[in-house]
């Protein structure tokens, strides 16, 4: 299992600096760059030598492959530069937006297992009754239901209802946990009630699957507990495509919700990337790209240890 | 010795988007204490579904039981309740099942398979179950059980994988093991392994077994008694040694014809009943061979035959021509 593992772990370098080379390439193809879009404010007012001199300052004049190469030099430092928009450090730029996008999927995933596990199990055992049906009208109802409109829902029921609104400026966690959960519980419920609808989806359909194997059928043979069938037989196998599921839904929510972020009055990195990408700013788009596939490669690698740890042939290959 | 289950008039339907599915269509057969009774039948005549039948695991809800009376020890199974039911497999009826390789469970090891029967049956300690499941592999020839109980199993051959489905069949020593097709998935010299590992647990222990099978040839050397399936239908019964000596259905006959050998390396050249067996949802009105048939005559389309007793009770077949098929019939593989 080590050798499996500490392969994984080594792939995830070669990944990450794939992911380097194609943001890197991808985003000097869109058209304009920072250095006319900051000027365009001035109509047209700058001359052509003034946006070359800037063009210098940030080395946008020098050979594609060496700007990279000064990049992945910064990178392998965990220095990703300062944003070409702001001149701030991109690490001030992204640190408390990294936390709070992180602890929302961390809130979301809660509340999607959570849900997710016992109502997908309980389908499952009774396939095809009204306590199935009423699961998968939610979990429908669950992926019809954009995030941001069901957030809006919150914010206007806890106002015009409870007369309530919850704080809408950002306080972390480690300043005050209260205040910080009464602001982002409700983006994680809403963004967690659809992540929650797929995870059941998947978690009821590996259950039935799994219910049909034949070790399911050998182990009732053998007089077992209905429980102790689905305790011991069932649920371990079934959450194999279940974690599947939830790991990638994970890693989407970090830098997903740029629209929900938007209802609830929040900086993640949803909003951050779109405003890197309208004002071309290199250095942030970059950086966001990586951090954003490194939690991506990590969650992965994450799950393949969760993988060799529940599924033996993993372990023992 | 006495009866130990009697199978009287068991009827399992399928109901599926193509109509009924009469997959047991009430059959009668018995196995005596300590007897080893053969089913044996093409595939998809009834056979896995009149074992899971008895142990009452007939897939629900398209499966069901529709009548009949499945008596073991006396008592009637099919009348239990779940709890009762369930404390009838494993413990006194035990099954083994035809995929070695899919009838674990892959995330669990050899040892907790083999001993939570014990220990939910027998209400064994870990520490007991645990010296029991030792012994149980060494009574099926896994050597170096200790280490091999932590296994996984991934980790075991095919004919190892059904040494321990054997294991955990005999593990609570029940009086009964329905074996399904325990070697069909397994090599031809596996196959020869595992059944005299079967025939001979079976004497030393005094267990009965129903062994299925669709192969004629592994009834010759392990069964006392056989009876052969066709369409959901016992058509001909009798001992191993009469069966061989005088076939006396048709459909018999040619399996017989058909009978791949265990003990012959070289093969005689095989002859499969020409034909398909018939859709178990329109079975016909008269006899369900006759599309096959060489014997047949009009009174086969129209009048089913029931079984009817041959040369004293014990031989009995459902034929019109017993007497053509005796007198025609020249299989050519003798007993072994
Ligand atoms: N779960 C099921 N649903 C519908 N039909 C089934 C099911 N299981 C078995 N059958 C049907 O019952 C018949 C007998 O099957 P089975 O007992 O498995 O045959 P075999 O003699 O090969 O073991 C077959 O025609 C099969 O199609
Ligand atoms: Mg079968």
């Amino acid at each position: 299992m080590w050798r499996y593992l500490f392969k994984r772990f080594l792939l995830m370098f070669p990944t990450l600096l794939g992911v380097a080379v194609v943001v890197f390439l991808l985003i000097r193809i869109i058209p304009g760059d920072v250095v006319e879009l900051r000027m365009a404010g001035d109509r047209g007012a700058v001359s052509e030598e003034i946006l070359q001199q800037e063009r210098t300052r940030f080395g946008l004049d020098r050979p594609v492959w060496e700007q990279f190469l000064t990049w992945m030099a910064g990178v392998v430092r965990l220095d990703f530069g300062t944003s070409m928009w702001t001149g701030a450090p991109i690490w001030e730029e992204i640190r408390l937006r990294f936390a709070l996008s992180l602890q929302v999927a961390v809130m979301a995933t809660t509340v999607a297992v959570l849900l997710a596990i016992p109502l997908g199990v309980i389908a499952a055992l009774k396939q095809d009754t009204w306590v199935d049906y009423a699961v998968r009208i939610f979990s429908i109802a669950g992926l019809a239901t954009p995030s941001f409109w069901l957030g809006i829902v919150f914010i206007l029921v806890l106002l015009v209802v409870f007369k309530w609104l919850p704080p809408m400026v950002y306080t972390p966690f480690w300043v005050d946990p209260w205040q910080n959960l009464q602001q982002l519980i409700w983006p994680a419920l809403a963004v967690g009630y659809r992540y929650s609808a797929v995870a059941t989806r998947m978690t009821r359909s590996a259950m039935l699957e799994v219910l049909r194997e034949d070790y399911i059928r050998t182990a009732r043979a053998k007089g077992l507990w209905q429980k102790l069938i689905l305790w011991r037989h069932a649920i371990k196998n079934a959450m194999l495509p279940v974690m599947a599921v939830v790991a990638v839904e994970f890693a989407f929510l970090i830098g997903g919700l740029v629209v929900t972020e938007q209802v609830f009055n929040l900086n993640g990195l949803g909003l951050l990337f779109v405003q890197a990408v309208a004002h071309r700013d290199y250095t942030l788009i970059q950086a966001l790209v990586m951090l954003v596939s490194g939690v991506f490669i990590v969650v992965n690698f994450a799950l393949d240890i969760m993988y060799a740890w529940l599924d033996p042939r993993i372990r023992y290959r | 010795m006495g009866t130990l289950l009697s199978v009287e008039g068991l009827v399992t339907q399928f109901i599926t988007s193509s109509g009924v599915v009469r997959a047991v269509d009430g059959v009668t057969w018995d196995v005596e204490e300590g007897e080893t009774v053969a089913l044996v039948g093409e595939s998809g005549c009834g056979k896995s579904v009149s074992a899971l039948s008895i142990m009452r695991l007939v897939a629900e809800p398209a499966g069901r039981i529709v009548a009949g009376r499945i008596l073991f020890k006396g008592r009637d199974l099919l009348q239990l309740s779940e709890e009762g039911m369930r404390r009838v497999r494993g413990r006194e009826i035990g099954m083994v099942f035809q995929e070695p390789m899919t009838s674990l469970n892959p995330v669990l090891t050899i040892g907790r398979q083999l001993t939570e029967g014990l220990e939910i049956h027998l209400g064994m300690s870990p520490t007991d179950a645990r010296a029991r499941a030792v012994e149980l592999l060494g009574l099926v020839g896994i050597p170096d059980a200790a280490r091999r109980l932590r296994q996984y199993p991934h980790q075991f051959s095919g004919g190892m994988r059904q040494r321990m489905v054997i294991a955990m069949a005999l593990a609570c020593e029940p009086s009964l093991v329905l074996a399904d097709e325990p070697t069909t998935a397994l090599d031809v010299t596996i196959q020869a392994q595992i059944l005299e590992l079967m025939k001979s647990l079976s004497r030393r222990l005094g267990v009965a077994m129903l062994i299925i099978t669709h192969n004629l040839g592994v009834v010759a050397r392990y069964a006392d008694r056989v009876n052969v399936m066709y369409a959901g239908r016992i058509i001909e019964r009798a001992s191993a040694r009469e069966l061989y000596a005088h076939p006396r259905h048709p459909y018999t006959l040619g399996l017989l014809r058909s009978v791949p050998r265990l003990d012959e390396p070289i093969r005689a050249r095989l002859d499969p009943i020409e034909g398909q067996p018939p859709d178990l949802t329109r079975l016909p009105r008269g006899c369900a061979f006759v599309p096959r048939c060489a014997f047949r005559t009009d009174r086969c389309i129209v009048e089913r035959p029931d079984l009817r007793p041959l040369n004293g009770a014990e031989h009995v077949a459902a034929c019109w021509e017993v007497e053509r098929v005796a007198v025609g019939g020249c299989p050519k593989v003798a007993m072994a």
